[in-house]
Order: C-alpha cells, then sequence, then structure tokens
C-alpha cells in the first residue's frame, strides 16, 4: 500500500480540485478535465517545446555557472578563515535579500534578454551552494586530512581528494535546495522580464483570460520541478550511497 | 630515531585569559624498532604529543628530530592510526588501503600486489569491496591498519587505536599488532590510557602526568618476547608492572 501512496496522495488532489472545479463554476477555477485537453493541445502543436527550452536554457547555464563557481568558493570558505573573512560577509548580506527584487536593476544592466535571467539565476542559486559547500568542507574530520598528509598528499590534493568527496553529501543537499530555487526564480524572472519561456506562458495567458491555458502552463512547471527533483534526488543517492544515513532536510523554497 | 628535544605546547583561550600549558618540555628519545607506550590520564596531553610528532599540529617550543633532523610537517615515514579510524568513507577497503600507494606514485601493478598483501595480512581478503561504513569497529581498525602499513612508514603513531573497541575485538587486535610488529619491527610510538595494554605490548612505557603534561617516570618492560597472552597474565613481573604504573597514573590524575 506504503509503495502507492504518492499515487494515492496525487489522485485524492486531482479529485479535490475536480470537485472544487465544479462546485466553483467560475471560469478562474477548470476542472483538471478541463485543462487536459489545453495541455495536450500545448505538446500536440509543439506551442510549448521552444518555451520549455528557453526556460531551461536558463536555468542550466546559471546551474552551471553557480557549480563551477560556487563549488571551489564554498570549499575554500570551509577550509580557509582568509577566503572566509571575506565571503563570509556577502553571504550573510545576499542571503536573505529576496533575489527577484534585483531582476529590474539587472535588466536596466543587462537587457531583457537571456543573460539578466541568467545572471539572476546565478546569483540565487550561487548562494545556497556556497553556503553548503562551506558547512561540508569545515566539517570534514581533521584526521581525513592528517591521514592524507602523512602520504604525502599536498595542500590541493587534499582539497580535490579528500575536502571535496567528503563534503560531497552536505554539498548536494545545497544543490538539491538550489534546484528549486532556481526554479522558482527562473519563472518569476520569466514573469518580470516577459519575452519567452514558462514563466511568460504562465502570465501571458492570465493576460488574455485564458484560464485555462494558464492552469496547463503551471501543470507544465509542477511536473517538470518534479522531474528536476527526483532526477537530482536518484543521482544524488547514487554519489553519497556510502555515508553515513543522516535525516534528509527538505528543500525550502526561497 | 625520534628525538622528542624539550617539546611544549601552549593553547591560548579562544575567549582570551591565560594560556593554557598543555605540555611542558618533554624530552625523549625512540630506538628504532622500538615499541614505545605513552599512558596516562586523559587530558594530559598524550594525544597532542603524538600528533606533534605526526607534524599535524605544530610545537610551541622544542623540536622533534627524525634521524637528526627536525620535522617539517607530516611524511610518509611517520603512519598515524587514530581511535576513529578516519577511514575514507567514499572509498572501499582496497581503495582505501591503496590510496597512499597511489599518492606515493608507486606503480600500478605494484601497488596491487601490495594491497593483496595487505589483505592478507589483516584477514580483510573477502570484504575488500566493502565499504567503511559496512564494517565494524574491529574490521575498521584493521583497514587503517592496512592503509597506514601500506605506504611502509617507519614509525608508526597509534593514537589509543583500540580504545573504541570492544574487549574481545580489543585484544584479538593487540596480538594481531603485536604479530606484525614482531615481523616488521617498525617503531611504534602508542598511545593509550590502559595500563595493562601498556605493559603487554611495550618495551618501553613513559607515563605522564596532567596539567602540563610531563614524562614522570620512564619504564622499561622487561618481559620476553614474542608474549603470549596466557603466560604473561600468570608472569609475575608482568603484574608487578600494571599495579606499579596503575598506582602512578593514580597519582598524577
Amino acid at each position: 500500500m506504503i509503495r502507492f501512496g504518492p499515487l494515492i496522495v496525487l489522485a485524492a488532489l486531482l479529485a479535490l480540485w475536480q470537485a472544487a472545479g465544479m462546485a466553483m463554476r467560475v471560469e478562474t477555477l477548470p476542472t483538471p478535465l478541463a485543462v487536459l485537453p489545453e495541455l495536450w493541445a500545448l505538446f500536440a502543436s509543439g506551442e510549448i517545446w521552444g518555451d520549455l527550452r528557453a526556460s531551461l536554457y536558463r536555468l542550466a547555464a546559471g546551474f552551471v555557472l553557480a557549480l563551477a563557481t560556487g563549488v571551489p568558493l564554498g570549499i575554500l570558505c570551509g577550509r580557509s578563515a582568509a577566503v572566509r573573512g571575506f565571503v563570509s560577509p556577502l553571504l550573510a548580506l545576499f542571503y536573505p535579500v529576496p533575489k527577484a527584487a534585483l531582476i529590474p536593476i539587472l535588466m536596466l544592466w543587462l537587457g531583457a534578454g537571456d543573460l539578466s535571467k541568467i545572471t539572476i539565476i546565478y546569483l540565487s542559486v550561487t548562494l545556497p551552494i556556497v553556503y553548503h559547500g562551506q558547512q561540508g568542507a569545515a566539517a570534514v574530520e581533521e584526521k581525513l586530512v592528517w591521514s592524507a598528509r602523512a602520504m604525502g598528499t599536498g595542500r590541493a590534493g587534499v582539497l580535490l581528494r579528500i575536502i571535496l568527496p567528503a563534503s560531497l553529501p552536505e554539498l548536494l543537499l545545497g544543490v538539491r535546495v538550489a534546484i528549486v530555487i532556481g526554479l522558482i526564480v527562473m519563472i518569476s524572472s520569466e514573469m518580470i522580464v516577459r519575452q519567452n519561456g514558462l514563466g511568460y506562458d504562465i502570465f501571458n495567458a492570465m493576460d488574455m483570460a485564458q484560464y485555462r491555458l494558464t492552469y496547463a502552463v503551471i501543470v507544465v512547471v509542477a511536473v517538470l520541478g518534479f522531474v528536476l527533483d527526483a532526477t537530482f534526488e536518484r543521482l544524488r543517492r547514487r554519489l553519497t550511497f556510502w555515508a553515513p544515513e543522516r535525516q534528509d532536510q527538505l528543500p525550502t523554497g526561497a | 630515531m625520534i628525538r622528542l628535544d624539550r617539546v611544549s605546547k601552549t593553547y591560548t583561550r579562544a575567549g582570551g585569559g591565560e594560556p593554557v600549558r598543555a605540555l611542558s618540555e618533554i624530552s625523549a628519545d625512540i630506538a628504532d624498532g622500538a615499541f614505545v607506550t605513552i599512558v596516562g590520564p586523559s587530558g594530559c596531553g598524550k594525544s597532542t604529543l603524538l600528533y606533534i610528532v605526526g607534524g599535524f599540529v605544530p610545537a610551541s617550543g622544542g623540536a622533534v628530530l627524525v634521524e637528526g633532523k627536525p620535522i617539517a610537517g607530516p611524511g610518509p615515514d611517520r603512519g598515524p592510526v587514530f581511535q576513529e579510524f578516519a577511514l575514507f568513507p567514499w572509498k572501499t577497503v582496497r581503495q582505501n588501503i591503496r590510496f597512499g600507494l597511489a599518492e606515493q606514485n608507486v606503480p600500478r601493478a605494484e601497488a596491487d600486489r601490495r594491497v593483496d598483501e595487505l589483505l592478507d595480512l589483516v584477514h580483510l581478503r573477502q570484504y575488500a569491496a566493502l565499504y567503511p561504513k559496512e564494517l565494524s569497529g574491529g574490521m575498521k581498525q584493521r583497514v587503517a591498519i592496512a592503509r597506514t602499513l601500506a605506504y611502509r612508514p617507519r614509525t608508526l603513531l597509534m593514537d589509543e587505536p583500540f580504545g573504541a573497541l570492544d574487549a574481545h575485538t580489543r585484544a584479538k587486535l593487540q596480538d594481531e599488532l603485536l604479530q606484525i610488529w614482531e615481523r616488521e619491527r617498525k617503531t611504534v610510538l602508542f598511545i593509550t590510557h590502559g595500563v595493562d595494554e601498556a605493559v603487554y605490548l611495550s618495551d618501553r612505557i613513559l607515563v605522564m602526568s596532567a596539567a602540563p603534561g610531563a614524562i614522570k617516570a620512564d619504564i622499561a618492560v622487561d618481559l620476553p618476547r614474542p608474549r603470549r597472552r596466557e603466560e604473561l597474565l600468570r608472569h609475575p613481573r608482568y603484574q608487578e608492572l600494571v599495579i606499579e604504573i596503575g598506582r602512578m597514573m593514580d597519582t598524577t590524575a
């Protein structure tokens, strides 16, 4: 039974939605059965693909940049008081700022195209990666490092072959949080800077009072988020199967 | 030979205030091939002393000399074994043992041979593909010992290596360590607070007192080798030493 738990919950939610839609009979709450054809049409006409691709491209670009810079920075922060001294205040300052609030400024500087959106995604997802990377690297048992040092491992080797793998479980929790934040920022940036993408689709449909379409795109976004998170979760478990079990933290949105 | 020349360690407290003197001018010569154990009450700084010899923690004063040369940090001539095992959890037993050989650029085929040799030595051949979290404490410490022996350090620095194990496993590993030592005759600097363990294993015992840590007595263990547990436990000299050192520990605590 427990195996089917998620399916049962999903079915119950859909049923609730269907019941609410049928009871309220308003245009702004179409039933799932009414949204379904709209969803089908989105994919059948191929309309959605261009926006999906545009959104995913920005998310991926921001994410790759964030991993490339955030992982080394986080690890260095965890291991060097000097680096931490510079980065910690920045982190403390920017972490609580709602990144979407920066979008207008970035738009002024970087234009209304991909660049401003990639930048805002990058800024948003880098922070949790740096933060968790730092936590992971700082918590590495010193005796692992000593053992390697005695074997002749140099400082760079220690960072790469000891600290990085040892921090991986914590680091990947940060990446999971970053994926959720990345999706949020991806959608909100596309809502604010209307050009294309899934966030644009949602608001555009809404403005034109095409509520069924609005709901259909929201379903696409929700499924996308679920698939990305579930895929990453599988990857994370494969990469850290060796780690002693710990309570998994639920990712929190921003 | 390893020479401790007036080694001191002082900690400055994080909150300010008087610095704490952990070790006070400790001098000793550790002969090649000797099994030397440092015993002392907890907090006497015996582990700190070992970390200084390993080059992991800097001394505040004095020097550690290996073959007459002051050490500059850790080195493969001094291999540590820690109470916490400190295995690399993302590596299998085999990969753990192999790590130091790779770091020392030992050719692949030779490294593989050496790892097999060590897996046999510590009776872990059939567990080679397991990860540390799948092993018992005793097996973990066997892997740690094999990992350190792999790169052939001249000296083993053992920091309460059997402290986290149950009595039965501890006795077994003590016997295995003695067998290995009889064969390889490495210098061993061993830390413990177990007096009977110290007497059973060592050629020489340094008894430390606390606050600040200092060597209070230097005792030669004149018991025959190779040692067999049952014989030794009945040996009057063994009992004498255990009682004598135990009494010293009581008065230094």
